[in-house]
């Protein structure tokens, strides 16, 4: 029964963290390694500057890699850890890339987090990171406030107008996923049907801004 | 036994007996109304199961009866999140699932802190996410106001106050994706919430709904709210025959909803598995082509569901090959999802792009058996299987179709000889055997498979000789086999259910309500 328990949190997928100190850096290197984040979680936001620094000074990429994947999982905000991440938001390391674009909504709702998912989304030459960068702006952001989806959704949707056809695709799921909705959009329609279909998403979008 | 009959307080049926009738006199032809839920937590009807409600607290939170707030009679539900325990305790409730027409909903509510995050909705099949057949009605506290999110937005209704009660009335119509709200405040004339038309959470038309939610935050973990509901009820504008329930908290045994669980999964076949490459039509020149056009890490990016789209800089050759590969892995996705419609063009691209790949034109048919749609099965299917003759999976593929077509004689048939060797298909037959009324043959494979099986399948196979057992009215031997299989048993969830059913059959009452609780809980009053 804990999986239907579960639906409700396709919402919005957070934890926040039980108290505790006492980190040994090398320990916290082995739970990261053997990706041991429930030892992680147990000794609360203080972990966070650790964490911060053993993905500083990792000179392996792979390793990196878990340590994001350890932010993403901890879900706790830490602007040390977001402008660590940023980093490497360009990095064509393949795993090193996913992970880091996962975890960054995932440790800060800064608006500059968001304007670089939205632009990997829409202009990087590797489709798989422009795929993920969505993915990460459809399920990631989860601190955001409603003023900063605003913000997230007008993006999105100024996406819808991109001239590629697989950015308005991927665009228009996030904004599914969010909103379970498409309103009409059709991302292989002619440009006046799309044009036509972006001013619904427009009148909408202005609609959920007044209510706040 | 539990009396279907839930007794009410006139206070709170008045209301909603007045929209119903309201909904009637407007209705051609005239329907008589049916309650599908009825809770005022005052009785002892408050057994937990697949068709009353179940009561999830295994964090610090809580869901218990109260004694100190009521909005009618003497108690009410207290539903309390605690912060911090990566869980949030819910009442969630069950009724038959309504595809058309309205749907009420009345219930009063109360908080005790206008600033904390509670969540209360109606959902359907596909949960609680803002989808079609997911939320299609929701309310919510957020910064001090109460919220209804309609067309995917907040809009905020008004400042709630703290403990000053609240009954809320929605009429919903399910065809038209809207619903009129109605919200009144202890003590006052005036509704504090009047509005009309509304579109429903995701703004969808013939959303379905079967079930109802009460929880804290919905996964921040941040909400320590502590709130009370108290007369819950659920109706329609039409008459529904009820089942009568059979036992507390179910209107069919635990082992019926698992059988009928099992022979829906059964008329639903799911994709092959991919065993080679050339099961997509990648042979040695295929994979030469994509090497040459630097595509190689794009094909494994394609068949794990990493590629979405293909690089438009690639060379057609290569791009044919991984857009058939990626159609074919989005058909199996979909078909996976219940999707058949989608999967199957999605196996039909696959195809048209790769003639000579087996097996999208497979998966195409059992897409088509999905959707039940004989003839085509038959004939796609004489023209692919002389080429599956030597595959091992053809067998399983049969199977499924037969399954899914309800023809268990054929496949028995074709299940029987190589049932003992292929986990999946022991499972398989050892179902056919069952569903034929054949519990005594299906008693004597389950031990066959017994006496070969590993640590943990023998506990799986001591479930099924627990069920064939239960089939055939044994019911101290079905306990024998239930209980030993609960020693290693990966999932002991519907051991749990099927232990309910055999102590009720036995009359051990207590025992019946200590396995059904250890799976959807219990509402108790608070110590």
């Amino acid at each position: 029964m804990s999986r239907l328990h579960a639906a409700w949190l396709l919402l919005l997928p957070a934890f926040t963290p039980h108290s505790g100190y006492g980190q040994d850096p090398a320990r916290l290197q082995q739970w990261v390694a053997a990706h041991d984040v429930a030892s992680i979680r147990a000794l609360g936001r203080p972990v966070l500057p650790k964490l911060v620094q053993l993905y500083e000074a990792a000179r392996d990429d792979s390793f990196k890699a878990r340590v994001a994947q350890t932010f993403y999982e901890l879900g706790w905000e830490s602007p040390e850890a977001k402008r660590a991440l940023m980093r490497d938001v360009h990095t064509s390391n393949h795993d090193l890339r996913l992970q880091v674009q996962w975890a960054l909504g995932r440790v800060s709702n800064d608006q500059d987090v968001v304007d670089t998912l939205i632009a990997n989304m829409r202009s990087d030459s590797n489709p798989l990171f422009r795929d993920k960068a969505a993915c990460a702006l459809a399920y990631d952001q989860i601190h955001l406030s409603e003023q900063q989806k605003v913000r997230l959704f007008a993006a999105l949707i100024e996406a819808l107008g991109d001239d590629k056809e697989d950015v308005r695709r991927i665009a228009l799921q996030a904004l599914q996923i969010h909103t379970g909705q498409t309103k009409g959009f059709d991302p292989g329609a002619s440009y006046a049907d799309r044009n036509q279909k972006v001013k619904v998403w427009q009148t909408w979008l202005a609609q959920y801004k007044a209510g706040l | 036994m539990a009396n279907v009959a839930r007794t009410i307080q006139g206070r709170f049926v008045a209301p909603l007996i007045g929209v119903l009738i309201a909904a009637g006199a407007s209705a051609q032809p005239q329907a008589a109304p049916t309650t599908l839920v009825r809770y005022s937590f005052d009785d002892d009807l408050i057994d937990t199961g697949p068709d009353t409600f179940a009561v999830f607290q295994s964090g610090k939170g809580s869901v218990r009866l109260s004694l100190v707030y009521r909005y009618s009679g003497y108690r009410s539900v207290e539903i309390r999140d605690i912060p911090g325990d990566k869980e949030f305790p819910e009442l969630q409730g069950y009724f038959p699932l309504r595809s058309k027409g309205k749907l009420y909903l009345h219930f009063a509510m109360m908080t005790t802190d206008a600033g904390e995050e509670l969540n209360i909705a109606l959902a359907g099949p596909k949960w609680f996410a803002l989808r079609k057949d997911g939320i299609a009605f929701w309310l919510k506290t957020a910064g001090g106001y109460l919220t209804a999110i309609s067309d995917s937005m907040p809009k905020k209704l008004f400042a709630i106050r703290a403990f000053v009660w609240y009954v809320v009335d929605a009429a919903y119509d399910i065809d038209a994706g809207t619903y009129d709200l109605t919200i009144r405040q202890e003590g006052l004339e005036k509704p504090v919430a009047d509005v009309r038309g509304q579109a429903n959470a995701a703004s969808q038309p013939g959303s379905q709904i079967d079930k109802f939610s009460f929880i804290g935050d919905t996964g921040t973990d941040d909400s320590k709210v502590v709130y009370y509901v108290d007369d819950v009820l659920v109706g329609v504008d039409e008459a529904i025959v009820h089942q009568p329930f059979v036992a507390p908290g179910r209107r069919k045994l635990f082992f019926d909803y698992w059988l009928s669980a099992q022979q829906e999964r059964a008329a639903h076949p799911e994709p092959l598995p991919l065993m080679s490459m050339a099961d997509l039509g990648i042979g040695s020149a295929q994979t030469a082509t994509l090497r040459q056009d630097g595509a190689g890490e794009l094909l494994g990016q394609a068949l794990s569901g990493k590629l979405a789209t293909v690089p438009d800089d690639l060379p057609d050759r290569s791009r044919t090959i991984l857009q058939s590969v990626i159609a074919w892995r989005d058909g199996a996705r979909a078909l996976r999802d219940a999707h058949a419609e989608v999967a199957l063009a999605r196996f039909d691209r696959a195809s048209q792009l790769s003639p000579s790949a087996p097996l999208p034109q497979m998966d195409a048919v059992l897409a088509l058996a999905n959707l039940a749609r004989w003839d085509e099965v038959e004939l796609r299917l004489a023209a692919i299987v002389p080429q599956w003759r030597d595959d091992p999976r053809l067998p399983a593929a049969l199977a499924m179709i037969g399954l899914a077509r309800g023809d268990l004689d054929a496949v028995e048939r074709q299940l029987r000889e190589g049932a003992e060797s292929r986990g999946l298909l022991a499972e398989e037959y050892f179902l056919t055997l069952l569903w034929k009324g054949d519990a005594a043959r299906a008693e004597a494979f389950a031990e066959s498979m017994l006496a070969r099986a590993s640590a943990s399948d023998a506990s799986l196979w001591r479930e099924r000789l627990g069920d064939a057992a239960f089939l055939t009215g044994d019911i101290q031997r079905a306990r024998g086999y239930y209980d030993a299989s609960l020693a290693e048993h990966p999932r002991p969830r519907s051991v749990w259910l099927k232990l309910s059913d055999v102590y009720f059959k036995l009359g051990d009452l207590e025992q019946e309500r200590t396995y059904r609780e250890r799976v959807y809980g219990a509402l108790r009053a608070e110590r």
